[in-house]
């Protein structure tokens, strides 16, 4: 029965190999064919009466194999019969672990022997055991290769190389022999050799990704040891009752658990805590960070190597001095330019102890302690490489440098000066009224004039062909001929002024009024031409002429304080009918018909031509004080109270080219030369300065300024000091005149 | 010498000289202490003058104002170089010997009528001073400031009589005789007023037979002497007022008594080439005494043939505008002062091509130098007066230069107190006349003659080189205390 169901069992699954179908058999075929098997080879016959055994069965097994003759109707019987045979199987192969002996009589003792039966290679059996003739083992089989054995038998016995067909006859062999495709070539026998069906289904098992075992059953049943029917446990362990706290609840946990409830009914747990602000991931790869793309750090750098003076005994020429010590020990240690002064011993061991050991271990202390070490970058940069590149001021001559002769005007401040356009008298004016007209070189007067008023502006007329200057008192603008002219330009003179023919009044009147003295009646020593002006409470701050010497524009602090008077015309009219601020100056330029007005922030270029504002300069000086304008016409140089100086490049931009701020004080007067290209500027500070100012006509290079020279000499009053600074022209001479009263000429 | 200790330093000396007293050339081993009184001392010494001369030492043109050893340490000469010293006459310290007090500026002052002094002032008159400073006669000559003056030197009239050239303002130049036949009552007349200019005059100049006026509107005008018997420039009438208004106020300066008026002179030559204002003009002396001198602000010294009226040579200096021009005795060079506060000497010789002459020597002054005026040929030996010239500034300090050293003035005197500028200097037989803002002083420099009542040079003479001694330590200290050396003529006063 057993057997039969081994087999059964076997054919079932269907993998059982042939080898392995006797296993259980020697329990099975004691008596019945144990008597004739004696030797191996006889084992065949034993299989085939196995085989025998099979066919027996053959029927009965026929519905459980694979062969589809049969129905499936007998399954679930077989696999209950399964079940069973399994369980006495199992059972059968604990108790019989080994194959039992057989004991046969010996035949040529005739005792009864135990017989083992030969041990069944398994599948997972060393493969090494397995028949084969070959015995070299694991070599390289091409140490054979030139031989005609391929190796050795068991018994020493050459394993000679069988017979290989060349390519063709393999080709004609795979055609013509079926079983050539499930061959496989064979190192160690040099020869092809057909797989076995074991050997054919492992690769089959393999290419399906099955477990190549054919033995392993996934799906085995469950064996219950100690469940199941007829197993179950009827007596208790231990017969002691069981203890209340298996059904009581834990007292202590319900503290705990309260505890932690009222910790969050009073708010002190929040049961749902907010995560953290930052959303960032608690856990990162730290190395995900893209490499910074900031220069690698400097390397440190590297100490330079000790030299001749660090020697102990170092040559005569690197001791230093006496001299060169006393400097070294002046200067702060910071400022040293080595850190120790080269001594000179006359041998190794005469040199001391470092003397500074305990000062730099203590500084050293302190570094590492307290203070950052902070590496001192000091500046090794000549200061004279800062300063810009200018020429030298001697090559720049000529200028002015001494103040030649000097003018007093009894300690009455000073306020307007001119210079005739020949160059050879000066007007000055004072707050008492006082106008005086003397001589450049000499600073002789010739002749004085004495008003009523504070002087508030002279100015000589430009024209050559006449010769005569007006001066701004009050509310008054007088005309004045100074003495010994020559006829012609004499009564030319009168002729402009004191016409005989009056020109016809204009058609709308104005309200400043012209008033002349005849010709004939006139004399040098009363204005031969007064214009009244509205009333205004302070002189004229200034008068400017044309340059054609017909127009005469005064500024004045009243309300629309700019007149512009005509010569030929007699007549005066207000060209801006509201100004916003207060005009402080105005200027004409010299070859244009522009007209500038500076009040106290900016300045406005007219077109009186075409009566249009042209551009608005903003200099970004809180109060303009004076303003000119390069005989080019092109640079205009505005000075204010704040002690600024604007140029302006008036083709460049309405910002100002340089802003220069050098006075002490606040800037009064600015001047340009009509001919040499000097500009001078003076101050409250009582002090003049002379600037080189060249201007290129190509408009690509920048206008040269150079500082030239400070002119010193005026006094300062209540604190004002020059008020006026006026070119001679033709001569790099300036005149000045200050609130101390002294009206200077500065030579070259 | 040998004589010298051994104890003391001593420094090998050349003594050379261009002065009528030679020593020998040899080398001289001189005590480094010594000072000039000492090597003066020696000079006399050695060559047995009867009468004592004071020397002054040059040492590499510059003068030598203290002791040997100072001089070497402060030009870093070793002590065993040797020096080449030149020697030459001293100039005794200037002395002032009269004031001659004006109301107005001075404009121009000349000596060169003996006893009398010729001042013009910017009120317009033209004075007579004798030498003791008496007030002779005051001529209204113009009615605007008088701004030059000279005498036309005449040998064929009377000494007493003489023809007076001054320019002004008022755009003429007149011609004044003044006759002084009768000391105490001079009489002057305005013969001719001469017009070409239409600018104020500068500067007006005389030789014998032709004058030269210098005016602002870069022209000079040639005339010559003579009276004109009418009037060759037509009257205008602005000039027809003006004359009369003089007219009336020389009526009452005169008493109302007419006088004819001048007559109006027109010129021979104009000499056209200053491109701006003409601020002097000189007529050549010794060789080249038909040629005329002006220098003017446009930088350039020009040389005139006066016969053609041609500009025969032009110096032209950088930027330095002339304000006044001299030539040396010789007549080949010429001084001229400028506005950058130096005199430079010119050689007149040199014809210029180039675009600026260098000057031949340069002096340099503290302030403005406005005028020059030379030595005369007779003061002192001739070969010092070559080199003399004297500079009135703008500080009012008038400086006496040796053209021998350069570096600094010989002597210096302070016309007045305050900084009052000199406006002329004019030098004349040993007499400086000096005119400026406080009127006019005349000093004593050198070897004059005697002002009647000044017996300045009173000091015995072997007392000479000690007061010269004294003199340099003053100048070189800039101490101006004259009360100590004033000559008795001060106090009488």
């Amino acid at each position: 029965m057993a057997a039969t169901d081994a087999k059964k069992l076997s054919k079932k699954r269907k993998v059982a190999p042939e080898e392995e179908a006797p296993v259980p058999a020697p329990s099975a075929f004691p008596q019945e064919v144990g008597l004739e098997m004696g030797s191996e080879d006889e084992d065949g016959d034993e299989d085939e009466a196995s085989d025998d055994g099979e066919v027996e069965d053959f029927p009965e097994i026929d519905a459980s194999s694979d062969t589809e003759d049969e129905g499936d109707d007998e399954d679930e019987l077989d696999d209950e019969e399964d079940e069973d045979e399994g369980e006495s199987d199992a059972s059968d192969d604990s108790l019989h672990v080994w194959p039992k002996p057989k004991t046969v009589i010996s035949d040529i003792t005739g005792q009864p022997i135990r017989v083992y039966p030969d041990i069944e290679p398994d599948y997972d059996s060393d493969s090494s055991t397995e028949d084969t003739p070959n015995r070299v083992g694991d070599i390289p089989m091409h140490w054979y290769d030139d031989l005609p054995h391929v190796g050795y038998d068991i018994n020493g016995k050459k394993v000679l190389r069988p017979a290989r067909g060349d390519e063709l006859d393999k080709f004609l062999k795979t055609v013509e022999d079926p079983e050539a495709w499930t061959s496989a070539f064979d190192k160690n026998m040099q020869s092809d050799k057909p797989l076995t069906s074991e050997e054919l289904d492992i690769i089959r098992r393999l290419q399906q990704n099955e477990n190549p075992d054919a033995n392993y059953d996934p799906y085995e049943p469950t064996v219950e040891w100690f469940t199941g029917k007829g197993k179950e446990e009827v007596m208790p362990l231990s017969a002691a009752p069981e203890p209340k706290r298996r059904w009581v609840p834990s007292k202590w946990e319900k503290q705990k658990v309260m505890k932690i409830v009222r910790a969050i009914r009073q708010g002190r747990i929040l049961p749902n805590k907010p995560k953290t602000a930052s959303g960032a991931p608690q856990f990162y790869a730290i190395w995900n960070e893209d490499p910074s793309t900031g220069p690698a750090p400097a390397p440190a750098p590297k100490p330079t190597l000790p030299g001749n003076s660090e020697s102990y005994n170092p040559p005569e020429e690197y001791v230093p001095t006496p001299e060169e010590r006393k400097k070294w020990e002046e200067t702060d240690p910071e400022d040293r330019e080595r850190e120790f002064l080269p001594q000179k011993y006359a041998a190794l061991r005469l040199v001391p102890a470092y003397d500074n050991f305990i000062k730099e271990r203590f500084s050293r202390q302190l570094d590492l302690y307290l203070a950052p070490r902070v590496q001192r970058v000091k500046l090794r940069i000549d200061p004279e490489s800062l300063i810009p590149k200018l020429p030298s001021p001697s090559s720049l001559r000529p200028f002015p440098v001494y103040r030649s002769l000097q003018v007093p005007h009894e300690e009455v401040r000073t306020r307007a000066i001119s210079v005739s356009p020949d160059g050879a008298w000066v007007v000055s004016g004072d707050e008492s009224g006082l106008v005086r007209l003397w001589e450049v070189l000499v600073g002789k007067e010739v002749k004085r004039w004495k008003f009523k008023g504070k002087v508030g502006a002279v100015e000589w007329c430009p024209r050559m062909d006449v010769s005569f200057f007006a001066v701004g008192i009050e509310d008054h603008i007088h005309f004045l001929i100074p003495p010994n002219l020559p006829g012609p330009i004499l009564t030319a003179t009168q002729n402009v002024l004191a016409p005989a023919t009056l020109p016809p009044p204009p058609a709308t009147a104005s309200p400043v009024k012209w008033n002349s003295v005849p010709a004939a009646q006139s004399s040098s020593d009363a204005p031969i031409l007064t214009l009244s002006l509205p009333s205004s409470p302070e002189p004229p701050k200034q008068l400017v002429w044309h340059r054609k010497g017909d127009y005469l524009a005064s500024v004045s602090e009243a309300q629309g304080g700019v007149w512009m008077h005509q010569i030929s015309r007699r007549h005066s009219q207000a060209p801006f009918k509201k100004v916003k601020g207060q005009v402080q100056l105005v200027l004409f330029h010299p070859t244009k018909p522009h007209f500038f007005v500076a009040t106290q922030r900016y300045v406005r270029m007219y077109n009186l031509a075409e009566q249009t504002l042209l551009k608005t300069l903003t200099p970004g000086i809180r109060w303009i004080s004076s303003m000119d304008v390069h005989p080019s016409g092109d640079h205009l140089i505005v000075g204010g109270y704040d002690r600024k100086l604007c140029w302006f490049d008036l083709e460049l931009s309405d910002k100002p080219y340089k802003i220069l701020r050098y006075h002490a004080r606040a800037l009064r007067s600015v001047a340009f030369h009509p001919t040499y290209p000097l500009f001078a500027s003076s101050s409250d500070d009582g002090s003049i300065q002379i600037f080189h100012a060249r201007v290129y006509n190509d408009l690509m290079t920048n206008p040269l300024i150079v500082p030239l020279k400070i002119l010193r000499g005026h006094g300062v009053r209540e604190g004002l000091g020059v008020f006026a600074v006026r070119w001679v022209p033709r001569q790099p001479w300036l005149v000045s005149a200050g609130a101390d009263g002294q009206v200077a000429v500065w030579c070259a | 010498m040998a004589s010298t200790s051994t104890s003391e330093p001593t420094h090998p000396v050349v003594f050379i000289t261009q002065t009528p007293y030679p020593l020998p050339t040899q080398k001289f081993m001189i005590p480094a202490s010594w000072k000039r009184y000492q090597l003066s001392q020696l000079v006399n010494k050695a060559l047995s003058l009867p009468k004592p001369i004071p020397f002054e030492f040059l040492v590499r043109g510059e003068i030598l104002r203290g002791t040997l050893t100072e001089w070497c340490t402060e030009n870093g000469v070793g002590e065993e170089e040797t020096l080449e010293i030149e020697y030459f006459e001293s100039v005794m310290p200037p002395q002032r010997m009269s004031t001659l007090p004006h109301e107005d500026w001075v404009s121009s002052v000349s000596c060169q009528v003996p006893g009398y002094f010729l001042t013009a002032s910017y009120d317009g008159a033209l004075r007579i001073f004798d030498y003791s400073q008496t007030l002779l006669q005051t001529i209204p000559a113009h009615n605007a400031p008088a701004t030059s003056i000279c005498v036309v030197p005449s040998s064929a009239e009377s000494p007493d009589s003489f023809l007076v050239a001054s320019a002004s303002h008022d755009l003429t130049a007149r011609l004044t005789r003044i006759d002084l036949s009768q000391p105490k009552q001079p009489r002057a007349e305005t013969l001719a007023s001469l017009h070409l200019h239409t600018a104020p005059l500068s500067s007006v100049a005389a030789s014998s037979s032709h004058i030269l006026t210098s005016s602002w509107d870069g022209l000079i005008g040639l005339w010559d002497t003579k009276i004109p018997e009418t009037d060759e420039v037509p009257l205008d009438e602005a000039a027809a007022a003006a004359g009369e208004n003089r007219k009336k106020r020389r009526k009452v300066a005169d008493d109302g008594e007419p006088v004819p008026r001048p007559k109006r002179k027109a010129p021979a030559q104009v000499l056209k080439s200053h491109t701006a204002r003409v601020s002097r003009v000189v007529f050549g002396r010794g060789e080249s005494a038909s040629a005329a001198y002006s220098c003017g602000m446009d930088s350039t010294v020009r040389t005139w043939d006066v016969e053609n009226g041609l500009c025969t040579s032009t110096i032209t200096a950088a930027n330095k505008p002339f304000l006044d021009i001299a030539l040396t005795q010789t007549g080949t060079s010429a001084l001229a002062a400028s506005t950058d506060r130096t005199v430079s000497q010119y050689d007149l010789r040199l014809a210029s091509s180039s675009a600026t002459t260098p000057s031949v020597a340069s002096l340099a002054h503290p302030a403005t130098p406005s005028c020059v005026a030379v030595a005369p040929a007779s003061s002192g030996p001739a070969s010092a007066a070559e080199h003399q010239i004297v500079t009135g500034a703008y500080d009012g300090v008038v400086r006496l230069w040796d053209l021998r050293s350069t570096k600094g003035a010989v002597a210096s005197f302070k016309a007045w107190d305050g900084a009052k500028k000199v406006l002329s200097v004019d030098w004349s037989r040993g007499l400086v006349g000096v005119g400026g803002e406080g009127g006019v002083e005349v000093w004593k420099v050198g070897d004059g003659e005697q002002m009647p009542g000044a017996s300045a040079c009173s000091c015995p003479s072997t007392d000479v080189d000690e007061i010269i001694s004294t003199h340099d330590i003053r100048t070189t200290r800039d101490v101006f205390q004259l009360s100590v050396y004033r000559p008795p003529m001060q106090e009488r006063q």
